[in-house]
């Protein structure tokens, strides 16, 4: 049995599954952010999967459009880190329940 | 069928030390299932024929991110949540619906016919920087793309440092602010 392309699909699915997990059942806020990393890691991998499927000229796009997701996450987690030590200043909790000040 | 079993061992590093990141108490356990995580993501990246984006995983998410990671998680000592809960109630609610959430698209990408196309191009670093920096007027364009992204990661810079740095307000700006 060669390997096939829907286990790598499948495998990227889990991947994104407990990723998302990760990020709305934690409540540590660095497993927040880290669970979002993990998911648009998935996210790459289901794109690079369905590239190789794809016929000779339109393969190559599996290949660069990665490359610009992977820059943008770099540019999110910088951000996003930003702003937990902004958090983290003003409240000394990293307990993403304390930070509850805008429920109706 | 040697790829298969790579592929397998590959997975199960990749699944595990996912799953280790959600059941991890301290972050910094978190961030190295993380780093574990993406190193067997790349290998995944070389064995199906992108070496090249597999190279960047490892530099770019293994080394740059998570090395911003840990150092935040290093900085703020108080990261730890040894006191509050790891789940709460809500969280119980969540797994089900993530589960079903999979079973949905897992069921919907298995039905769907897939199959590796022979003549797909391996991304060797050529053929990936001759791609990107087309600059023909029929070429796909993704160098102002790349540009673009230049920006948007200078933009990101800043915009750390203007929030990271101390308050404006503060009081020890203000007194240097006095001295020069």
């Amino acid at each position: 049995m060669e390997l096939q392309p829907i286990f790598i699909q499948l495998l990227a699915l889990a991947i994104f599954a407990i990723g998302l997990l990760v990020a709305i059942s934690r409540r540590n806020l660095f497993f927040v952010l880290m669970g979002i990393e993990l998911a648009l890691n998935a996210v790459n991998l289901s794109f690079v999967g369905f590239a190789k499927t794809l016929p000779d000229a339109m393969s190559v796009a599996g290949q660069v459009v990665p490359l610009f997701t992977i820059a943008i996450a770099a540019a999110e987690a910088c951000v996003g880190f930003a702003m937990v030590i902004l958090i983290f200043r003003n409240r000394e909790s990293i307990d993403a329940d304390t930070y509850s000040d805008m429920r109706g | 069928m040697l790829a298969l079993i790579y592929f397998i061992i590959l997975a199960v590093i990749a699944l595990g030390a996912a799953a280790c990141v959600l059941l991890s108490r301290h972050p910094l356990y978190g961030a190295l299932s993380l780093v574990t995580s993406m190193i067997a993501l790349a290998g995944i990246y070389g064995l199906i024929g992108s070496p090249f984006l597999g190279v960047v995983q490892i530099m770019v998410y293994a080394g740059a991110i998570m090395m911003l990671v840990t150092f935040v998680i290093m900085v703020l000592n108080g990261a730890r949540d040894s006191k509050t809960p790891m789940f709460d109630r809500v969280s119980f609610f969540i797994l089900p619906a993530v589960i079903l959430l999979a079973g949905m698209v897992g069921f919907a990408l298995v039905r769907s016919p897939l199959a590796f196309d022979t003549t797909a191009l391996r991304g060797s670093v050529a053929l990936t920087s001759k791609t990107l920096f087309d600059v023909a007027q029929t070429g796909p364009g993704y160098f102002i793309l790349f540009e673009i992204l230049g920006l948007l990661l200078l933009s990101a810079m800043v915009a750390a440092v203007l929030m990271a740095k101390k308050r404006l307000g503060s009081i020890e700006t203000e007194n240097t602010e006095d001295k020069h």
